[in-house]
């Protein structure tokens, strides 16, 4: 596994059984979030949802693919460190503070999660795949990635500094929001069983993706 | 709000980041050219405020936002020091083509650019120092060293490595302040547990060293927090050589060694390309540095036997340490400081902040007050550099022809300012330099209790510890930030007396015996100013072989 440590996070355990946990937890919050957000957003009063900010994140419909499968995708192809996790779900946090009237749903939900893994991965690791591989990790066209990429970091100021106080408060956060809905038990859980074999994704709506091959 | 339709990203709506257009700033000028883009010098319309705007390339679609961009904000963004550049904000231009066009699947391509806004800074010293006949006084690169040490001492405390330090990227205005600039290669190495300070950054010589040796042993040490210092001092040492070396030596290194200088930033151009190269190199530049500071052995640097790296880069063959012999011209504060921070053993070698209170900065002639410092006309190594190539196709073309060109010399004049008589001319090429700048106070050598020009917060920048934060006599006085303690009842290293020579000091550090100055000699690194860096290996992402990435992501 080849896991570099970020410079601005604490030491995680660091091992597998730990990435395992922070990818439960982060599907675990983001689902309980994006399943409120859905209801809010299908009720009969718009008004909610009117935020401009995460539109450019927006699909026309929902992908497939759940929040979790898509988190382990990207950790196993990618093998960016564990708290890149952590750091792209601190982005999201900041993104929603920042611009409170938009919501993270399951229309927005996968590219939101890609384009902040992969900063965090930009900003933390040192060794990291380039946009392009991660596009087709994640299934949308490069381009579209790159767009994506500098709207997050517009739409956040560029603060993508976390510093490990903070990293660590949203840690025990995420550990706690696990320990409230009981997944705890779940540790064990074997992620490569529960992986999708399937080398291809779409998360783009027509844009066709394929095999996130490095070679090309 | 409407969602896109299949195949399209609502690129009709306007962008939703908040950051304003580069329309505000009317460009005037390019002022640098570096890995990511030009630089220019620009004005802002509303405000007429002369700013730098860093282009950032933006064209390596598979890359995406460039790294280096993305860890230079991220840092200068918690750096706030008046000796560290300011970024005062992050532009956007639309880009010629607008989305309109763009309906297709590269519709959301992003052609405009991004431009990091930086406060305008006239010179970099690089260019300064190349302008025709200049020099600097020793008082006057004690001035610039001094803020050099307090810029890398607040980098340090917050716990990021510059990692470039050269002339290109020091940036000095016309009020004598100098900025560290070009956070590009910087790492923080705050929590950075595994150490992983990439040694694969290395693109000029005097990093060397660093990265082989000292990040090698950071990895072993870094464990925790405690052991910060250790990291820092490396870079002390590295940038302040740097700048000792450029400062000192001045132009007389060629003459000095009848080779260009091992460590000699200057002269590191070529070396600037790949990262084979510089593998390939790499056994020989470390020889040329222990050349300089002596083999290392257990002696010098007990435990160096065992680093990882010790069996692959050690000496073929015994060295002594040259260091007193090539420096012999330097004063021996100066000497001092240079063999403090020129020691290979990290754990013994000068922190910035030890550094900013060595002899050589409280001893005549003092550092002088920025704003005494002569104004000169704008000059950036960009435009120097430039300049001289128009003057070489000249020259041939002048050659070619057969006809006389005046000397080059008239170029540039200094701005004088009123009052402060700098001798700013090389007073030709073989008289021996004496102390350049008239003594502060005249009267007996011995430091203590001597008047300190113009002290207090104007000497320092304000943060330090400016109601006596250097107390002449030492006495337990903090300094630098943290106001932490320094050696108490450490009795003065010299006698008062023992100076030799109580006035001139020989050209001691102030840029050499004279001489020595060939306009197009020097060979300067290519990075512009604002620094973006030096070349095609730099950047930490370079991939490794499993990876299968590219090279040319910043093309």
């Amino acid at each position: 596994m080849l896991v570099s440590a970020g410079d601005d996070e604490i030491p995680v355990e660091g091992k597998e059984e730990t990435t395992t946990r922070v990818l439960e937890a982060i599907s675990c919050v983001l689902e309980r979030l994006v399943t409120r957000n859905d209801r809010v957003l299908s009720s009969p009063d718009p008004v909610r949802n009117s935020g401009k900010g995460l539109s450019v994140f927006q699909g026309v419909r929902a992908p497939s693919i759940s929040i979790s499968k898509y988190l382990e995708r990207i950790f196993k192809f990618t093998s960016c460190s564990p708290s890149c996790f952590v750091v792209g779900y601190i982005y999201m946090d900041r993104l929603v503070h920042r611009h409170p009237d938009s919501l993270v749903g399951s229309l927005n939900v996968h590219r939101l999660v890609l384009t902040s893994v992969m900063v965090a991965s930009k900003v933390l690791d040192d060794e990291h795949y380039n946009n392009a591989f991660y596009a087709r990790v994640g299934g949308i066209s490069n381009s579209e990635l790159n767009r994506l990429e500098l709207e997050l970091l517009f739409l956040l100021d560029f603060s993508v500094v976390v510093s490990s106080r903070v990293f660590e408060s949203y840690c025990l956060h995420l550990e706690k929001e696990m320990k409230w809905n009981g997944i705890n038990q779940r540790i064990d859980w074997n992620m490569s069983n529960s992986t999708g074999e399937e080398t291809e994704i779409s998360v783009g709506d027509t844009i066709q993706s394929s095999s996130p091959n490095a070679n090309d | 709000m409407a969602a896109a339709a299949p195949g399209q990203l609502n690129l009709d709506e306007s962008p939703s980041w908040g950051s304003r257009s580069v329309d505000c700033f009317e460009k005037l000028e390019q002022i640098g050219e570096g890995t990511y883009g030009q630089v220019y010098m620009a004005k802002e319309i509303r405000t007429g405020e002369i700013v730098a705007l860093k282009k950032i390339r933006m064209d390596n679609e598979r890359e995406g936002f460039p790294i280096t961009a993305i860890r230079e904000i991220k840092i200068l963004k918690k750096l706030h020091h008046e000796n560290v550049i300011q970024l005062k904000e992050i532009v956007t231009s639309p880009g010629p083509e607008k989305d309109e066009q763009g309906r297709s699947a590269d519709g959301n391509k992003y052609k405009g650019s991004i431009y990091m806004v930086f406060e305008y800074m006239d010179h970099d010293l690089t260019g300064l120092a190349d302008r025709p006949g200049m020099r600097f006084s020793v008082a006057q690169i004690k001035c610039y060293m001094r803020q050099l040490l307090t810029g890398l001492h607040y980098c340090h405390v917050n716990q990021v490595l510059h990692r470039d330090i050269k002339g290109s990227n020091l940036l000095i205005d016309n009020e004598g302040n100098l900025k560290l600039a070009d956070f590009g290669l910087a790492r923080s190495f705050s929590g950075d547990h595994n150490a992983n300070l990439t040694n694969r950054v290395i693109t000029l010589w005097y990093r060397v060293i660093m990265l082989w040796t000292d990040l090698q042993n950071c990895y072993l040490e870094l464990q925790n927090m405690a052991q910060l210092s250790t990291c820092g001092l490396s870079d002390a040492f590295l940038q302040s050589f740097c700048m000792e070396n450029q400062f000192c030596l001045g132009k007389t290194r060629m003459n000095m060694m009848g080779l260009s200088h091992p460590f000699d930033a200057l002269a590191l151009r070529f070396f600037s390309q790949s990262f084979d190269m510089i593998l390939l190199h790499m056994p020989e530049q470390l020889n040329k540095i222990f050349e300089l500071c002596g083999g290392p052995d257990e002696a010098i640097w007990p435990g160096v036997t065992k680093m990882p790296w010790y069996t692959n880069f050690k000496p073929t063959r015994p060295m002594k340490k040259r260091l007193r012999e090539v420096f012999k011209h330097f004063d021996r504060h100066a000497l001092e400081l240079l063999e403090r921070m020129l020691t290979l053993d990290p754990s013994q070698r000068i922190s910035a902040k030890d550094a900013l209170d060595a002899e050589y900065f409280w001893n005549d002639p003092l550092p002088c007050d920025p704003k005494s410092l002569p104004k000169y006309e704008s000059s950036h190594e960009f435009q120097t550099k430039k300049k001289r190539q128009q003057q070489r196709q000249h020259e041939e073309m002048a050659k070619r022809q057969k006809l006389q060109h005046p000397p080059q010399h008239a170029r540039l004049p200094p701005i004088q300012p009123t009052g402060q008589a700098h001798p700013q001319l090389r007073p030709g090429p073989n008289q021996p330099i004496h102390n350049s700048q008239p003594p502060v106070v005249a009267g007996p050598s011995h430091h203590y209790g001597k008047p300190r020009p113009s002290g207090g917060p104007n000497r320092y920048p304000p943060g330090g510890n400016p109601s006596g934060g250097y107390n002449p006599n030492r006495g337990g006085q903090g300094g630098g930030y943290s106001g932490g303690p320094y050696p108490q009842g450490r009795g003065p290293p010299y006698a008062a007396s023992g100076m030799p020579g109580a006035g001139p000091r020989g050209g001691g550090g102030g840029g050499g015996s004279g001489g020595g100055y060939g306009v197009g000699a020097p060979n300067y690194p290519q990075a512009g100013p604002y620094g973006s860096g030096s070349g095609a290996g730099r950047g930490p992402n370079m991939i490794g072989g499993n990876r299968n990435q590219q090279y040319g992501w910043q093309q």
